[in-house]
């Protein structure tokens, strides 16, 4: 922390002194790069952090500034009050472009951004407004008391403290609950969702943050040249921009920074060969992906990861302790969930035919049934993923049919997946800091009113969030990526995150899947204790053992009909249940499974 | 009507290039689950290309396309091979990496052939055919003619052989592609340099039509690209049509709009996909975004 | 005697840091039937998709038919006469049932040998001669697991993978795809199987090898492993 402090003292100094060696020419350029570097950041927030395909990101530079020149020449506003006002225009911007991030991904969100940002130069090049080809001049400058801004040595002060304040800003997101909350969109939609992250309000979030990065960017641009004229923010500017994102690294605000300084230097160093720049900078960006992905920012950390050793202390998998056990009174209004004749079909595929079944509240519930039989797709329609064909879900009493993933998951849904979806570029504990984040999104106004807050939100979180970890018995791990764990503390790590929910209802889907003897013995623990502190729990599970030792009823599965319900023994012993699902050679080891937990 | 007729005819033609650049963007989505965003500077050197082959070295018109194809095909094989490693594994960052071609190849064009743009003389007779009171370009015929042939080619290749089923089977599954024996590099290296060798025939056709310039491609490309979506990514026939779409909304804009024709463009196209992202020919065989 | 179809020695394969089979061996006698069952991650898939070279493994000796083919890529091994019909059977879902199968044969040349291969699946699967304009996405999950049987077989293989093929399917079809395998088998192609549905395997097959976590966990004649009160017990995961 010192050593932190110390290097933030040395750099703010060193930048403040840095206009007294340079020449009017050298501060020109600084002050440039600063704009460029505050479009990178921007940038990066949207696409690195958030993983949002923004390529509109000149447009908002754009109406930034087209904004403060019109309004300052035509309207004879005074440059800050133009300056609020194209904030706020281009945070309007930023809400537009975004739209179409609810119903597109990925290239097609690139395709659509372009076009966004193509029509925004189309427009300002023919509106007379906007003073067409030749743009506006004579913007006024931008009055301070005391301080001549027309200066450009001056102006670079002014350039600094704001991009000091949105590095930290940008550094805060990223640190606190919403930037965590991006963070894990990116790495997978689908389980932030499930850990109630309203995903679509969020990716609107993460543009109009890109948006207002870009309109300040706008505002310092026409307060420094003033002068505007389209093609400042061409398509080119736009790909020079990813550039630098991608070069320093989209998912590092640092690496941003760092590329836009590096990029607009070499822009500089190249002036009179322009072209030939850009053939470097273009190839930099090929090598970069293919051979450093994670850009400048990721190069300490692939580094440490050739050459270094791991740390030396020894990490294990602690035991888990058990949730203090409650009685759970019967409140007698009905079951939990209740699943009424739901089907689901795909193309030429009817996976689920007619399923009705209801879980009480404190029951573990088995379903079983063969590979394919539809108990994933099951578990997908009760939580959200996909939308039933026909029927309903009740949970807790009211209709939740069709219903989004998160609302579900803020309503007291949490479940794992079979296939393991980990948050893979966050940390242990930042997967579970995810999940524990209760907080809506509509409580966003805290971070430009009362940072504070957010700040001691988040350190209640972190203690949270270190007691659970403690429960689970992964403190060793927390500050280590999922990935390169092994398996059965991967499954562990998911079921934690879903408890950190807080859920009435946990859905387990193959949590024995790949785990040996020990651990599936320390699963059953785990989930009876789960049970016991109120949490009622639904499991799919191959592993028949654990099943039948876990569950009070058993519902089976088969070609997307049930086949059996009932408790264990009643299950094991059905005939239908037999044939389709344990082939009869294995009937009688049921059996004796059945009696041998009976007698434990 | 009249007047409406004429512009028709008139995005038409402009439509079958957007088309031909599409099919580009289809073919190779198709084959491999990419996007090629640098296909639209493709296109600017396959222009060159042909202009250059066509004007200075007085080959006939024909001929200065089969060296631009050849020439633009070499191209899409050095970005494969390059590409390669990151193949399968992630999809977002390969985009950005042709992002990254795309600019060197536009500084290339410049560098080579300097930042001005130069006028392509028609190789066909410039007398417009008068059909009904409709002016009609030879030239514009050759170009929906052409666009027509190469989507038949494309079709019967994809469909009837061998290579064209294999290749599409790379994009639907490559575990399962490789243990029938297809070498997916190889695959999708041919679907590159077929991508690349229509980026050149749109790029040496658009010639005469347009002003030839280092700006010209990305133009095109975008056009083409949202032409390729508007009809179901992926799809041929979705491509022309989606290519043609584009090129009568173009010139239906610009007749209402004028100058803004772009912007109108632009915005029509973004609430067509927000309502029906897998465009009008949508099949999404391919699902990787 | 000849060599054997498939002899695997100390097979290995490595995701990241986690070790998903740990030097697993097992041989596939000439016209034999060998089965491999454990429960779901126990690394079954990891070690069909490692002999046929799509992970990354390492592999003391790896022999096809008593030639060496340790350093075949994966795109090769069908040429040297192995068959892969994949898990969750992979078809390509947006080309026609009759292309999908002609894919199938994509090593050899196309003509009119391959022809009557194509008529040896049809009389073996009729459901896919009435189906073969369809796209293989749209059939029922049963049809794609015989075409993706039938797509493997057009090669001709000598030894076919199975990864699997029971799964999702009703029992009728089980029990239709176990007599298509035991027809195949008393044609003298030899079988690898790897199944979670362990009456399947123990019917299909002369021998088993019983995964547990990656590792080897016990290996015997179907016959007995099937009577065996351990192997119920590591089945059912107890």
């Amino acid at each position: 922390m010192k050593r932190r402090l110390a290097v933030l003292a040395v750099a703010a100094v060193a930048l403040w002194l840095l206009p007294y060696g340079l020449s009017s020419y050298a501060i020109h350029v600084v002050d440039v790069t600063l704009i460029f570097a505050l479009l990178a950041i921007g940038m990066g927030l949207a696409m690195g952090v958030a993983g949002q395909v923004n390529l509109a990101q000149v447009a908002f530079f754009g109406v930034g500034a087209y904004t403060v020149a019109i309004l300052t020449t035509h309207s004879g506003f005074g440059f800050w009050t133009a300056a609020l006002l194209a904030l706020l225009a281009t945070a309007a911007t930023g809400l537009f472009v975004g739209t179409p991030a609810l119903r597109i991904q990925s290239h097609y969100l690139g395709i659509v951004t372009l076009g966004l940002a193509l029509a925004f130069t189309n427009w300002v090049t023919n509106a007379s407004i906007s003073g067409g080809a030749e743009g506006i001049n004579a913007i006024p400058v931008p009055q301070l008391p005391g301080v001549d801004l027309s200066s450009e040595y001056l102006f670079y002060y002014l350039e600094l403290v704001v991009f000091a304040i949105a590095l930290a800003a940008g550094l805060f997101v990223v640190r606190t609950p919403l930037g965590r909350r991006m963070r894990a969109m990116r790495d997978d939609p689908l389980a932030a969702g499930a850990v109630g992250v309203e995903v679509p309000m969020l990716r609107m979030t993460a543009f109009v943050l890109a948006s207002v990065y870009g309109g300040t960017a706008g505002v310092l641009y026409a307060g420094l040249v003033r002068y505007v004229a389209p093609e400042s923010f061409s398509i080119a500017n736009m790909f020079l921009l990813l550039a630098m994102v991608i070069i320093g690294g989209r998912q590092s605000l640092f690496g941003c920074v760092a590329g836009a300084v590096m990029l607009s230097l070499l822009r500089e160093l190249l002036v009179n060969y322009p072209t030939y720049a850009q053939v470097v900078y273009g190839s930099v960006v090929v090598l970069v992906v293919v051979f450093a992905p994670t850009g400048l920012a990721g190069l300490p950390a692939r580094l440490r990861a050739r050459f270094g050793r791991g740390s030396g202390a020894r990490q294990e998998l602690r035991p888990f302790e058990p949730y203090p056990a409650v009685t759970v009174e019967d409140s007698g209004d009905g079951p939990l969930l209740d699943i009424v004749g739901v089907g689901k079909q795909f193309k030429g595929l009817r996976a689920l035919d007619g399923v009705s079944l209801s879980v009480r509240a404190g029951e573990i519930r088995g379903i079983v049934g063969p590979n394919g039989s539809g108990k994933t797709t099951l578990f997908n329609v009760v939580t959200g993923l996909y939308r039933a064909t026909s029927g309903d879900i009740v949970f807790a009493g009211a209709k939740v049919t069709g219903a989004r993933p998160y609302r579900l998951a803020q309503a007291g849904m949490a479940r794992t997946f079979q296939n393991l979806r980990l948050f893979r570029a966050l940390s242990v504990r930042e997967n579970v800091l995810v999940a524990l984040d209760r907080t809506r999104m509509h409580t966003i106004w805290q971070y430009l009113l009362w940072p504070v807050g957010v700040w001691r939100r988040d350190r209640a979180l972190r203690e949270e969030g270190e007691a659970l970890l403690a429960r689970f018995g992964l403190s060793d791990f927390a500050e280590a990526r999922p990935g390169a764990l092994p398996y059965g503390i991967q499954r562990r790590i998911e079921i934690a995150r879903a408890m950190a929910r807080h859920p009435r209802l946990l859905l387990l889907d193959e949590p024995a899947a790949g785990l040996n003897g020990e651990e599936v013995r320390q699963l059953a623990e785990i989930v009876r204790s789960i049970r016991d502190s109120g949490v009622t729990v639904v499991l799919i599970e191959h592993n028949m053992g654990l099943v039948m030792s876990l569950c009070e009823r058993v519902t089976v599965l088969a070609s997307g009909r049930i086949i059996a319900d009932g408790t264990p023994a009643e299950v094991a012993t059905a005939p239908q249940v037999i044939e389709a699902y344990l082939g009869d050679s294995m009937a009688d080891t049921v059996e004796q499974v059945v009696i041998e937990e009976a007698n434990r | 009507m009249q007047v409406t007729l004429q512009t028709l005819i008139g995005g038409l033609s402009l439509g079958a290039v957007y088309a031909l650049v599409a099919m580009g963007f289809s073919l190779v989505y198709r084959t491999m689950g990419l996007v090629n965003f640098a296909h639209g500077n493709v296109v600017t050197i396959g222009a060159y290309v042909a202009s250059t082959f066509y004007m200075s070295a007085k080959l006939p018109f024909a001929l200065a396309m089969v060296v631009a194809i050849v020439v633009t095909g070499l191209v899409g094989f050095v970005i494969e091979f390059v590409l390669r490693p990151l193949e399968n594994k992630d999809f977002d960052l390969m985009l950005i990496g042709t992002i990254g071609f795309g600019i060197v190849l536009d500084a290339l064009a410049i560098i080579i052939w300097g930042a001005t743009g130069r006028a392509v003389p028609s190789p066909v007779p410039a007398a417009p055919i008068d059909l009904f009171g409709l002016r009609i370009r030879t030239y514009d015929l050759v170009v929906l003619a052409i666009a027509a042939a190469a989507m038949l080619m494309l079709m019967l290749f994809l469909q009837r052989t061998k290579r064209g089923a294999a290749m599409q089977a790379v994009a639907m599954d490559h575990e399962a592609a490789t243990a029938v024996g297809i070498h997916v590099g190889r695959s999708n290296s041919i679907a590159f340099v077929i991508g690349a060798g229509l980026a050149a025939l749109a790029g040496g056709l658009v010639g005469p039509m347009l002003y030839v310039s280092p700006t010209m491609g990305g133009a095109l490309g975008i056009k083409g690209f949202a032409g390729a979506i508007l009809g179901g990514f992926g799809s041929i026939p979705g491509a022309i049509v989606g290519g043609l779409a584009i090129g009568v909304l173009d010139a239906f804009a610009a007749g209402h709009f004028q100058g803004y024709s772009e912007l109108v463009t632009f915005l029509v196209f973004t609430a067509v996909i927000m309502v029906r992202p897998t465009g009008l020919f949508g099949e999404r065989t391919v699902n990787r975004a | 005697m000849s060599a054997a179809a498939l002899e695997v020695e100390n097979l290995t394969v490595r995701y990241g840091g986690v070790c998903a089979v740990q030097s697993v061996s097992f041989t596939v006698p000439a016209g034999g039937c060998l089965g491999i069952i454990g429960a779901n991650g126990a690394g079954k898939t990891s070690t069909l998709k490692a002999v046929l070279g799509l992970v990354p493994r390492t592999v003391g000796a790896l022999r096809v038919g008593g030639q060496d083919v340790s350093r075949v890529k994966a795109r090769d091994m069908v040429r040297h006469g192995i068959g892969y019909v994949p898990e969750g059977r992979h078809v390509f879902a947006g080309l026609s049932v009759e292309t999908n199968l002609m894919l199938g044969a994509y090593a050899q040349k196309w003509n009119a040998a391959t022809r009557g291969q194509l008529e040896e699946v049809f009389a073996l699967f009729p459901v896919l001669r009435e189906m073969r304009g369809r796209l293989a996405g749209a059939l029922s999950g049963g049809q794609q697991q015989m075409l993706a049987i039938g797509r493997a077989l057009m090669s001709r293989p000598k030894l076919l993978l199975l990864d699997e093929p029971s799964m999702g399917l009703s029992p009728k079809l089980v029990e239709e795809i176990l007599a298509a395998l035991q027809r195949l088998s008393a044609d003298g192609l030899s079988l690898l199987l790897v199944e979670q549905n362990a009456k399947l395997t123990f019917e299909a097959t002369d021998s088993c090898l019983v995964m547990e976590n990656g590792a080897t966990a016990m290996t015997g004649t179907s016959g007995e492993l099937r009577h065996d009160a351990r192997v119920r017990r590591v089945y059912l995961g107890l």
